[in-house]
């Protein structure tokens, strides 16, 4: 089994994960960094979502040894400390999720698309997070979450 | 925490207590929980729809490294004992009751019944050992639809019935229905087909199962709507005492009536872990959620229509056919609530129904959100194809035919009063937000553009709980029990059997407490899912927010009454004259004789008022559903359909609804979008789809679609609320409507868009490519 060693959520870790294991496996149970969830594991539905190297991938359709050396965000290290950020503090006000599986997946790819497009619009938000699959919601809670903290960063 | 001000939290969406862990990665859903020694399952599934089975080979898998076990359905059944479904049993099903084991023996019954169960040290492991074992079936004709079921020359799938009949062939008549049709101006028949389609919440079924051989005790870590069906599940199918099987439940990722007690992989898991003595995991992957969890309506009815000619529906004449899949449990149970809710809230005064469950080679029929939610989309349909026959507008048609509220209520000619019923109301609301003229004006343009707009309009009612019947000791849904503590520290705790997997109930139920008992919603905490110390309880039926809001209601009104007797005697004051505000009892009138709740609970504790004084601050309270009641409204929607390509844009959805007083608005809404996005699913993607030969054809999300941001429009809401029928609890249920109402709404429009081309629809699932069929078979006729 291969060493790897990558940056998560700000800290250096090492394993060794067998070369078949998924990255959401190895984070999941290897590091304990269950808040990324697997929906489908076949890269449609987007619970998987992590930010690697400053992009929203899917960590079910990548191997744990392809991102040897990169640096990876979870949920649980978007906002400071473990606290909520500002995108999850305007998602808590909105209302934004039900059942919260489909959560984590579905705030990083918005935490990655707003940094790259802080001034985008409802129709580019809903376009971004049209790969990413909620089945409790109807998604309008969860957009206006995303618009409400686009909002707030443009204000500050 | 920051403490919320408001004046009342009933009533105001509050933010939800359970967000905080859900948004940082904090959540605990089954799949997250890791336990010393933890094994995982995988199974062997057979890859024929129907096969005899004639030997099973696990030698192979057990010699790999890494597996533990691996079970042959045979010696699984001799670790088991054979049981009915807990869920029937517990709705005291008295129908054909068909015999099967948790793994497939003798022979198997749809395409991903299970055969084998493999235990390893991951989930990797128990997969690889899957792929070694050897299966050899004998081909059977697969009983591919409920036609070839019924047939008498299909091959039984259940040797112990005989046939492939979930449900004998029942009728009943309600009102004259031969004078009915006897009478009527016109006589219509339509055949109506509802399609097979699925729950899909994120997260599928999954549990962890942890026998303790030193007590003999098992603790399950389950998703599901209630931990005690689950509880009962696995007491029963194992062969245990009830009060050894725990089951746990932490955070569900949806349900939407999958999850109900223990399946059969489930049970496997558990059994696995007793022979082993080690935690056993199982959790599906998406292949097994879509083909094997269950799949819901797959319903065709014929129905006959005695209707006047100025447009009143006088009555129906239903024969209805469900697919029940292979092994049928809710599926053989849901037509008599079809028979029931037929009539909806219309004053027809005749209906006849007639129903056959048939049992099919396909994965089983399950609840899905509104499971009789089929009549609502027969009626609401037919309505529209009436009325365009008899050159009507189907909206005035609606009008002219609901029930309006009247001094004693009109009934259901099913028996059920509809009392408080605001259908009219709900559809004059539609029209005056929408402007039907403005739109019709707006479609002739586009029409000459070749841009083909519709407009389609549904109504609907939701039995929650539903009207309570003069004389019944309770409403139609049993009592309501919850638990509820003062603990030492001042918080109030609810300990309720509701399982929330996703509707908010540790917010929504301690608004209401947090109101009742006077103190802030922060100092009320909702305990949920320990089969241990909750009480009996399930999650389902558009039931909690009526009857557990009115238990959490009452149950602290009865605490804070109790904790006022124990104040006057601490503070030597007469009880009338005490009440509790912002988490302190006060002698009214006096700001600077409030005690802390906590200070009253500690005193309490300490024995101080001897054996007179009944000091107990806990209690267990119950509520009957009170005068009960039913939630309903009508939606709207405007579609442009693509005559090209077949797609169709919702443009706009409008949605009047009244679920009597209202909890958490955000809540509310979010359900109706959550229902509608389902029944937008329903119409434009999803179908649960199969080969002639039983092979599941939408395994994965590349097959079966379901909605995204894209295809999902803002939806309107307002809220119309209902005249009080309870001195106190008015909340309705509101979970099922949206998944109701949406389709009949959706197909209305469609229909609407597509009239310049003549077009009739039967039916339910329409993507692009049956569009585009719909307008080449118009163009034909035409």
């Amino acid at each position: 089994m291969p060493d790897i060693s990558l940056t998560v959520n700000g800290a250096t870790r090492t394993g060794s994960p067998e070369a078949r294991k998924t990255l959401a496996d190895f984070l999941r149970d290897d590091l304990s960094l269950t808040g990324t969830h697997l929906g489908c594991e076949h890269g449609v539905c987007g619970a998987c979502t992590v930010i690697l190297d400053g992009r929203a991938v899917r960590s079910c359709l990548m191997l744990a040894v392809q991102a040897a050396g990169s640096d990876v965000t979870t949920i649980e290290g978007l906002g400071p400390d473990g606290e909520m950020g500002d995108l999850q503090q305007a998602m808590w006000d909105s209302h934004s999720f039900q059942c919260g599986f489909c959560t984590p997946g579905m705030v990083m790819q918005a935490a990655a698309f707003l940094s790259a497009h802080p001034d985008a619009d409802e129709q580019q938000i809903r376009e971004a997070l049209s790969g990413n699959i909620c089945r409790c919601t109807g998604y309008q809670s969860i957009i206006d979450g995303v618009l409400l903290a686009a909002e707030r960063i443009r204000e500050r | 925490m920051t403490a919320i001000a408001a004046e009342r939290y009933t009533g105001a969406s509050i933010k939800r207590s359970e967000d905080p862990r859900i948004l940082t990665g904090a959540g605990r859903y089954v799949d997250d929980i890791k336990l010393p020694g933890m094994l995982h399952a995988a199974f062997v599934r057979s890859p024929m729809a129907h096969a005899r089975v004639l030997s099973v080979d696990v030698s192979a898998a057990r010699e790999l490294p890494g597996v533990v076990a691996a079970y042959t359905g045979a010696e699984l059944e001799a670790m088991t004992v054979p049981g009915p479904d807990a869920l029937m049993a517990l709705m005291g099903w008295q129908g054909p009751t068909p015999e099967f084991t948790l793994l497939a023996t003798d022979k198997v019954r749809f395409a991903g019944d299970p055969v084998a169960i493999v235990i390893a040290e991951s989930r990797y492991l128990a997969e690889d050992g899957c792929e070694l074992v050897a299966v050899d079936y004998d081909d059977l004709p697969p009983v591919v639809n409920a036609a070839f079921a019924l047939d008498p020359a299909s091959p039984p799938l259940f040797a112990n019935l005989g046939n492939n009949i979930a449900s004998p062939q029942t009728r009943h008549e309600f009102g004259d229905v031969a004078a009915t049709f006897a009478g009527a101006d016109r006589v219509y028949d339509f055949h109506v087909d509802v399609h097979r389609h699925q729950n899909v919440p994120m997260e599928g079924r999954a549990c962890v199962a942890s026998y303790d051989a030193g007590t003999g005790a098992m603790t399950v870590y389950a998703a599901t709507q209630s931990v005690h069906v689950s509880k009962v599940a696995v007491a029963m199918r194992l062969g245990m005492e009830q009060d050894k099987v725990r089951v746990l439940a932490g955070d569900i990722g949806g349900s939407f009536g999958l999850k109900i007690g223990a399946s059969r992989e489930e049970l496997a898991a558990a059994a696995a872990s007793r022979d082993l003595g080690r935690p056993v995991k199982w959790v599906e992957d998406r292949g097994e959620n879509l083909t094997t969890s269950g799949q819901a309506r797959e319903e065709s009815f014929d129905v006959r229509a005695a209707v006047s000619k100025d447009g009143g529906l006088l009555g129906l004449d239903v024969k209805m056919v469900i697919d029940t899949g292979a092994y049928p449990g809710m599926g053989a149970m849901v037509p008599s609530i079809v028979e029931a809710m037929f009539p909806g809230p219309y004053r027809m005064t005749a209906l006849g129904f007639e129903s056959t469950a048939a049992i099919t080679c396909k994965a089983t029929y399950v609840a899905y959100r509104g499971p009789w939610a089929s009549e609502t989309f027969v009626r609401e349909r037919i309505i529209d194809l009436i009325a365009k026959d008899l050159g009507l507008d189907p909206f005035e048609m609606r009008l002219h035919n609901a029930a309006v509220i009247t001094d004693p209520p009109a009934v259901m000619v099913t028996g059920r009063p509809l009392v408080g019923v605001t259908t009219k109301e709900s559809l004059e609301r539609i029209a005056q937000l929408v402007d039907f003229p403005a739109f019709r004006r707006r479609q002739a343009e586009g029409r000459e553009r070749g841009v083909y707009l519709g407009i389609g309009v549904a109504t609907f009612i939701e039995a929650a709980p539903g009207p309570r019947e003069p004389g019944e000791p309770s409403g139609p849904m049993s009592l309501e029990t919850m638990r509820l503590r003062l603990e030492e520290d001042g918080i109030v705790v609810l300990f309720t059997g509701q399982m929330p997997h996703g509707q908010s109930h540790q917010t929504t139920l301690a608004q209401i407490a947090a109101d009742e008992f006077g103190v802030p919603f922060e100092q009320v905490r909702v305990v949920v899912g320990d089969s241990d110390v909750v009480p009996f309880g399930l999650t389902g039926g558009s039931r909690s927010a009526t009857m557990t809001g009115g238990v959490a209601l009452h149950g602290a009104r009865q605490l804070k009454a109790r904790v006022i007797d124990v104040a006057s005697h601490l503070m030597e004051a007469s009880s009338q004259d005490l009440e509790i505000t912002d988490g302190q009892v006060f002698v009214r009138g006096d700001p600077a004789s409030g005690i802390p709740v906590g200070e009253v609970a500690r005193r309490a504790a300490s024995g101080e008022f001897g054996a007179e004084v009944d000091a107990s601050l806990e209690i267990v309270a119950t509520f009957d559903g009170g005068e009960g009641g039913w939630s309903g409204g009508s939606h709207c929607a405007i579609v442009e359909v693509d005559a090209e390509t077949g797609i169709v844009k919702v443009e706009r959805y409008v949605v009047t609804e009244d679920c009597g007083a209202l909890i958490n608005p955000a809540v509310v809404e979010g359900q109706i979008r959550g229902g509608v996005a389902q029944g937008i699913g329903a119409v434009l993607l999803e179908r649960s789809a199969y080969d002639e030969d039983g092979n599941c054809q939408s395994a994965t999300f590349m097959d079966y679609l379901l909605p995204t941001a894209c295809d999902v429009p803002r939806i309107e809401i307002e809220h119309l609320e209902t005249v009080p029928l309870d001195a106190d609890v008015n909340f309705r249920g509101v979970g099922e409507g949206g998944m109701i109402v949406a389709p009949p709404t959706l197909v209305n429009a469609i229909e609407d868009a597509l009239s310049p081309f003549g077009a009739r629809i039967y039916e339910q699932h329409l993507p692009p490519a049956r569009i585009l069929e719909l307008i080449a078979e118009a163009d034909t006729i035409v």
